[in-house]
């Protein structure tokens, strides 16, 4: 397990040098939104319905909700703090996000449990890690923000947003999927598989040894 | 003297806002416990990474999740326990101006699941459930805020005379199925046997239960005890990134039924948001978790 320190928004060689299970450490900027609807819009977006708020090519996109408010003064950026940040479920915006990989040249998506194979596959191509933030991390996630920079879609609600963030020490973060085609998702639901007949044998035999203690089987 | 409206509506919001801010005792003594069993290197690092957010959290004042969740309320009142105003309006009035006063704020999570609309308030919110407790003189009101993170891995079937083996993999099957997804380790309620309602309602009362205390038959107790190392034998592991530590705990309630046997399987994700107190007849309010 190695601890690597690297700017964001990350670049496709930084993406490609990353192995599973490293830890991430982040600086610089990062873009994030917890909202589906949002999702839906960036697609929209890729289909000319509208224009991108922001530059969206070759950012790092995370799926993090944020409460932010204003703050009454402009401190180079929006006059916004941001109150708190933490990750959603990812694998709802399994629909989209090959997409948006894709299409956006995205080099880091994350936030909590994974995406699904034709993400991983959109990964692979476009040079893509998945980064997994600790659910319930709030506390600490929050400790590394130094400036919102811009905020996209105003207009949704607070954690629906796009949030353009600079953040220092954001991390560290676990590469759950890699730019190679490799995903600890995908694995972890292989291995629970695989491990299922033994399982049932385990549970099987402590069955058998409580209701009979005297049974050969080894408790 | 007699329970007042305003005690409710105080204590369920003040138990609403301390569960966001730190995770029970429980729940941290499990950590430290996986982090000493556990075998694979990530996984410590996770383990360790989420005893430091909860303390960060609990030291600071400040959220664990940035999902409060929906507020959910188990209110067990006591037959001769005394009421001088309105319980259910309490309730909902304390969340009502607490979403007006809390800090940090909240997000709107209270969802209108017709349209999909978000805000504040929505019907019958917060979800609250009544039980009578027989000869008690107080109210108990436990808080357990439930989000998408944990709560939509959820599950239940219903079987035909079914026999252990069968549960067993069922729950195996629902344990799989939510895989990495529920921020593991979980604590995870079984509710087997009486009716759909009521397995429901006992898989989701068990993960009330604080950990490592075992079902009081030792049939049920065996069962958990297995069913645990069972599911640790998967290997989702913290945060579903790989690991020994998938389950911290499964609790298993159950009832008598008919030969249809609804087995109902429910989630706390690791940071198991759960505080509880009473309310006596002579304005005592006791902290209980």
């Amino acid at each position: 397990m190695q601890t690597h320190r690297m700017n964001f928004p990350l670049s496709e060689a930084d993406a490609r040098k990353l192995q599973l299970g490293d830890q991430v450490v982040m600086d610089g900027e990062i873009i994030v939104t917890a909202g589906l609807p949002t999702h839906h819009r960036l697609v929209d977006c890729l289909d000319g319905q509208e224009p991108f708020p922001f530059e969206m090519r070759g950012q790092s996109l995370f799926h993090l909700g944020s409460y932010s408010r204003e703050t009454g003064t402009t401190k180079g950026g929006q006059d916004l703090d941001i109150v708190y940040i933490n990750p959603t479920t990812s694998t709802r915006f399994n629909p989209v996000m090959p997409r948006l990989i894709d299409k956006l040249q995205l080099h880091a998506v994350g936030g909590k449990g994974g995406l699904d194979k034709l993400s991983v596959a959109a990964m692979q191509k476009t040079g893509c890690v998945y980064l997994s933030f600790l659910g319930g991390g709030a506390a600490l996630h929050t400790q590394a923000i130094r400036q919102v920079l811009q905020v996209g879609w105003a207009d949704m609600l607070m954690h629906y947003r796009l949030v353009r963030l600079r953040v220092e020490g954001l991390g560290p973060v676990t590469v759950a999927i890699d730019a190679h085609g490799n995903s600890i998702y995908a694995s972890a639901q292989a291995t629970a598989q695989a491990n299922r007949p033994s399982i049932s044998k385990f549970l099987d035999e402590q069955r058998a040894h409580f209701m009979n203690p005297s049974s050969k089987t080894n408790p | 003297m007699a329970i007042t409206f305003e005690q409710i509506k105080h204590v369920t919001a003040e138990l609403y806002s301390r569960s966001l801010r730190g995770i029970p005792a429980d729940a941290m003594q499990a950590l430290k416990e996986a982090d000493q069993a556990e075998t694979h290197e990530t996984a410590r690092h996770t383990l360790r990474i989420m005893i430091q957010s909860a303390q960060e959290a609990q030291s600071s004042g400040s959220f664990v999740c940035s999902d409060a969740g929906i507020p959910v309320y188990f209110v067990r009142v006591g037959t001769q326990a005394r009421f001088s105003g309105d319980v259910r309006r309490a309730v909902t009035e304390g969340f009502d101006d607490l979403v007006q006063t809390i800090q940090p704020p909240l997000l709107t999570h209270v969802t209108n699941p017709m349209t999909n609309e978000r805000g504040y308030k929505g019907k019958d919110m917060p979800i609250v459930t009544f039980d009578l407790v027989d000869g008690s003189d107080c109210v108990d009101i436990t808080c357990s805020p439930k989000a998408l993170g944990s709560g939509r891995w959820a599950a239940l079937e219903i079987f035909s005379f079914p026999d252990l083996g069968t549960i067993e993999q069922y729950i195996l099957d629902v344990v799989a199925r939510a895989g990495s997804q529920p921020c593991p380790p979980v604590v995870i309620g079984v509710g087997i046997g009486g009716t759909f309602d009521y397995a429901a309602k006992m898989a989701k009362e068990a993960t009330l239960r604080p950990i490592g205390q075992h079902h009081p038959e030792p049939m049920v107790a065996a069962m958990e005890s297995r069913l645990r190392a069972g599911i640790n034998m998967m290997g989702f592991g913290p945060m579903g990134t790989g690991g020994d530590s998938t389950a911290s705990a499964v609790h298993i309630n159950y009832a008598a039924g008919h030969g249809f046997t609804p087995v109902a399987v429910a989630f706390n994700c690791w940071i198991n948001r759960r505080t509880r107190a009473r309310i006596h007849n002579d304005g005592r309010i006791e902290t209980i978790e």
